[in-house]
């Protein structure tokens, strides 16, 4: 019954006009998206190349120059862009793209792409993700909405039940109708993908199974979405009814709840304004020690403490230049209360994810949207690591400074000057990004939730369609 | 018989409960948009307000330094902290230069979430290393908000959808459609009264919410009536496009099913994939010069400018001869080098920093141009105008807050150059800042989609092939 009743619906959908076109309008629309984020990423990365090797030359050719003034020169942090960013943008729009690392300040990234675009860049871009998540649930609500309606309305379910078909059975078959021809086209599209992104000059970061992972994560988003329609066409009587509902549900849960979503998430767990942000970490810093003033307290202190370990009783005893040390000690105290401050905000945002986790219940676009943009690499938290990883190449960076400015030369002696080669020995920027494991791991929450709508909805859909 | 129509179309709508049901689902949705509109703009008032605290407290204390050391007393600051110092009053006591909401603002977010309400231009400061971007979460961004505007925007044309897609076709599925064709009314005259009459109610219904939400908000009537006489205006228009839309489909589809999917998908078009499309080909057309490169470029150009520090500053004073003559003192020291640098840098970084501004310009423009394309945009725009959020306010506060900078740094070169010390007496001149509104919205935009339903409605009228086919089977 099942095999029977996949082929007539394969049959008939395909002979259906509407269903081919709007087949043929996504399609072209997907070519569209994938041609300019094609190009969009390939630009990226040029200019990613281009401009962190322009930023390790200026930073090799400073000549000869006081290591702290090198280190007040600062350098700079540039994120790169991954291969799956191609499928999923994610929040990258968002986020900014270079991160400047200078002595005493832990910088936020600058340059959000969004802030030079116009006001229609907040409506969304027309990339493969906002395809994958909003368009083809439409076309399948277009395809289903009146599957089981129209057997009402025409009167052949009754023939049907008089053959003695199972309703279940019908139903799966018609499922695996709506199913089959998605998941065979979005196959297609991803293997395409994966060719073109594997034949890329810079193909040692993508890998299959990230692709893979991804390709699992929409095929179980939209199994998810043709449980709903299936639900909702056997539960009413009339197909247009049926397809009013089913939009309902997806405006519901593609639109109005990750609204709903963020505004809560913002209303109970704020950020700070920049300013704010700013004022705060300037506040502790003034309290504590500061590389550049010997005259504060905690100045005093540390020079007292340093004496005594050493067993000198001045300064200029000291088998290194002081001025390097307090210098470090005080990068090292203001690198904690950035630690402090941005774990703030961490955690201001593991909270706000807690809300979204939360809505998720009521909206499977949640987990989805978050765990796509976890695979592609252009989530928050990536972003974050990112953010991190340079931070912590400030903080080495600043180290292998004052550590040569320490070692070098004596206590006093601000006019020193290290080679003009020196720079060159301080070890490049090297950022890794998450590995595909470690993102599942991150994720998985997410990934529960998603696979308890799929199993929750299937259980719903055979209940409510057992005795048809 | 637009009597008859008028009785029992309220008749109909009541017991099918339609008015109750459109006027509680109005009620949520305006509610907790507005809810979340006045919760952002407080939030955005209230760390404005903090910032000019702070400032306050800092200024009072800064002024009892000053005091103590214009009287001879001593004073427990280190000596390159001194408020005499003006550069230390230049970078300490920075205004709070901002954007304060206009009544509206909770209307639509806009960019208000993108970018931040107030920056602190400092002396020494650099106008590109002023951030202007907030400090939100990205997925934040992602989402969007909840706001009057969205609800609008997005969610009323559905209501509509659902309120109107079957007027004709519902009658012939019922078979009651044979019936009216034996009534005295031409089926289109009598869809037309119909679809107006539901146009009617649900204008009456969103009115009443509307004003209802406000006056739960105590929105401010007596100062803002024309503002709410506008937002309403924009909802008429907007409404009225879809249901002559709905009005077009009713008449020229058959079944309600199709009918459906044919005002969705213009719904698609319009809300989701118009302005997607005009904003990727606004990037591809005018697409921005790289900001890293950008970065590049002034590295580059500070690296020089600073290794020849000693030339510039003395061809800058041969600039500023004024300068050189009221200073008796003629030290020079590093600030001296670093403000006539950072002059300089400024000068030769114009013409990458312009780029980028005609850049957004031209995409602005091309945008601007095509929105027509689409009432989402259309009404989008107006209502971003409206509540003072839209990307020209957030542009018109960078220029007015950098030209502002350039005042404040203009302020405190002569006292740096002629080595003159800031006094008590000096605190009263410095420069203020207040933001102005630039207003210069016009209403045409709106009155050209109401040109598109008029137009739309003529074509349904006279369409000749259409004339007669309305089949009543």
């Amino acid at each position: 019954m099942i095999v029977h009743t996949f082929r007539k619906e394969i049959k008939e959908l395909w002979r259906d006009g509407r269903v081919r076109i709007a087949f043929i309008i996504v399609l072209f629309l997907t070519a569209i998206a994938v041609f300019i984020s094609t190009n969009h990423y390939k630009n990226v990365n040029e200019q990613y190349v281009e401009a962190s090797a322009n930023e390790r030359e200026v930073w090799d050719n400073q000549g000869e120059k006081n290591p702290h003034s090198a280190a007040h020169y600062g350098t700079y942090a540039f994120k790169p862009k991954y291969p799956l960013s191609l499928i999923d943008q994610g929040v990258d729009k968002y986020t900014g793209t270079s991160i400047f690392l200078e002595a005493h300040n832990r910088n936020e990234a600058q340059f959000i792409a969004a802030s030079d675009q116009t006001g229609l860049a907040r409506f969304g871009d027309l990339t493969p993700d906002f395809i994958l998540l909003f368009i083809i649930p439409l076309l399948l609500i277009l395809i289903a909405y009146n599957s089981i309606t129209k057997e009402k309305e025409n009167g052949t379910l009754t023939l049907l039940n008089s053959q003695g078909a199972v309703g279940w059975k019908i139903v799966f078959g018609k499922w695996m109708a709506i199913f089959f021809p998605v998941c065979i086209l979005l196959s297609a599209l991803f293997l395409i993908t994966g060719l073109l992104l594997s034949n890329l000059p810079d193909f040692g970061v993508f890998s299959w199974a990230s692709l893979f992972t991804l390709l699992v994560t929409y095929l179980i988003y939209y199994a998810i979405f043709i449980n709903l329609i299936l639900i909702i066409s056997a539960s009413v009587s009339k197909s247009g009814i049926a397809l009013v509902l089913s939009l309902s549900v997806w405006i519901l849960v593609c639109l109005v709840l990750p609204k709903a979503a963020s505004n809560l998430a913002e209303y109970k767990y704020p950020y700070p304004t920049r300013q704010e942000f700013s004022e705060n970490i300037a506040q502790d810093k003034k309290q504590g020690l500061d590389g550049h003033n010997p005259w504060s307290k905690a100045a005093k202190e540390l020079e007292e403490q340093t004496l005594k370990k050493y067993g000198v009783d001045s300064l200029s005893q000291l088998p290194f230049n002081y001025d390097g040390y307090r210098m470090q000690k005080g990068e090292e105290h203001e690198a904690e209360i950035y630690f402090k401050h941005y774990n703030y905000l961490k955690t201001q945002y593991s909270n706000q994810n807690g809300i979204y986790q939360k809505l998720a219940a009521i909206s499977p676009y949640l987990p989805v949207r978050f765990l796509s943009m976890a695979i592609a690499k252009t989530d928050y938290n990536t972003h974050w690591d990112f953010s991190d990883a340079a931070e912590n190449y400030r903080i080495e960076t600043q180290k292998f400074l004052n550590d040569h400015f320490a070692e070098a030369s004596t206590y006093g002696e601000w006019g020193f000057k290290a080679d003009a080669d020196f720079w060159k020995q301080l070890p490049k920027f090297n950022y890794e990004p998450p590995s595909l494991s470690k993102i599942i791991q991150t994720n998985t929450s997410s990934i529960i939730i998603m696979l308890v709508w799929l199993v929750g909805s299937f259980t719903l859909l055979f209940f409510t369609t057992k005795s048809l | 018989m637009l009597r008859y129509n008028f009785k029992y179309e309220w008749l109909l709508l009541i017991r099918n409960r339609w008015i109750q049901l459109l006027s509680i689902l109005l009620l949520l949705l305006f509610g907790f948009a507005v809810y979340n509109g006045i919760q952002k703009v407080e939030a955005r008032q209230n760390s404005i307000e903090a910032a000019v605290t702070e400032l306050k407290t800092q200024e009072t204390a800064t002024l009892s330094v000053l005091d103590s050391l214009e009287n001879g007393h001593k004073v427990s600051v280190s000596r390159w902290r001194l408020p005499s110092r003006p550069v230390v009053i230049g970078n300490s006591l920075a205004r709070v230069v901002n954007m304060p909401a206009k009544s509206t603002a909770f209307i639509a977010t806009g960019q208000s979430d993108l970018f931040t309400h107030y920056v602190k231009p400092t002396v020494t400061g650099d106008d590109l290393s002023m951030s202007y971007t907030e400090m939100t979460s990205p997925v934040q961004l992602l989402f969007g908000s909840f706001d009057l505007a969205f609800v609008i925007i997005y969610l009323l044309p559905l209501l509509i959808i659902a309120f109107s897609f079957n007027v004709l076709a519902a009658e012939r599925e019922s078979g009651t459609l044979k019936l009216l064709a034996s009534q005295p009314i031409r089926i289109r005259t009598w869809v037309l009264q119909k679809l107006g009459l539901r146009f009617f109610w649900l204008i009456l219904c969103i009115s009443v919410t509307l004003l209802l939400v406000f006056v739960i908000f105590s929105f401010d009537f007596t100062a803002n009536w024309t503002s709410l006489l506008v937002l309403i205006g924009y909802i008429i228009v907007y409404a009225l496009f879809w249901f002559v839309l709905a009005f077009a489909t009713n008449i020229w589809i058959r079944s309600s099913a199709k009918n459906a999917i044919a005002l969705i998908g213009f719904w698609v078009l319009f809300v989701l994939l118009s302005p997607s499309i005009l904003n990727q080909l606004s990037n591809s057309l005018y697409p921005m010069p790289s900001r890293t490169l950008m970065l590049n470029q002034m590295r580059t150009l500070k690296a020089e400018a600073t290794k020849k520090q000693d030339k510039i500053l003395d061809s800058y004073l041969r600039d500023h001869p004024e300068y050189a003559i009221n200073d008796s003192t003629q030290t020079r020291n590093f600030y001296h080098k670093y403000m006539a640098t950072q002059n300089l840098v400024k000068e030769e970084l114009r013409p990458v920093v312009e780029k980028f501004e005609t850049q957004l310009e031209n995409q602005h423009q091309w945008a601007h141009t095509f929105s027509w394309l689409s009432p989402a945009l259309t009404v989008q725009n107006a209502l971003n105008d409206l509540a003072g959020t839209s990307e020209k306010d957030y542009q018109e506060f960078r220029s007015q807050s950098l030209e502002f900078a350039q005042q404040w740094r203009d302020f405190f070169l002569p006292f740096m150059f002629n080595n003159q010390k800031f006094a008590k007496s000096d605190y009263k001149n410095l420069p203020a800042f207040a933001y102005t509104y630039k207003e210069d919205a016009t209403h045409l935009r709106i009155l050209g989609l109401l040109g598109i339903s008029f137009m739309i409605m003529l074509l349904v009228f006279l369409l000749k092939p259409m004339k007669q086919k309305i089949s009543i089977v």
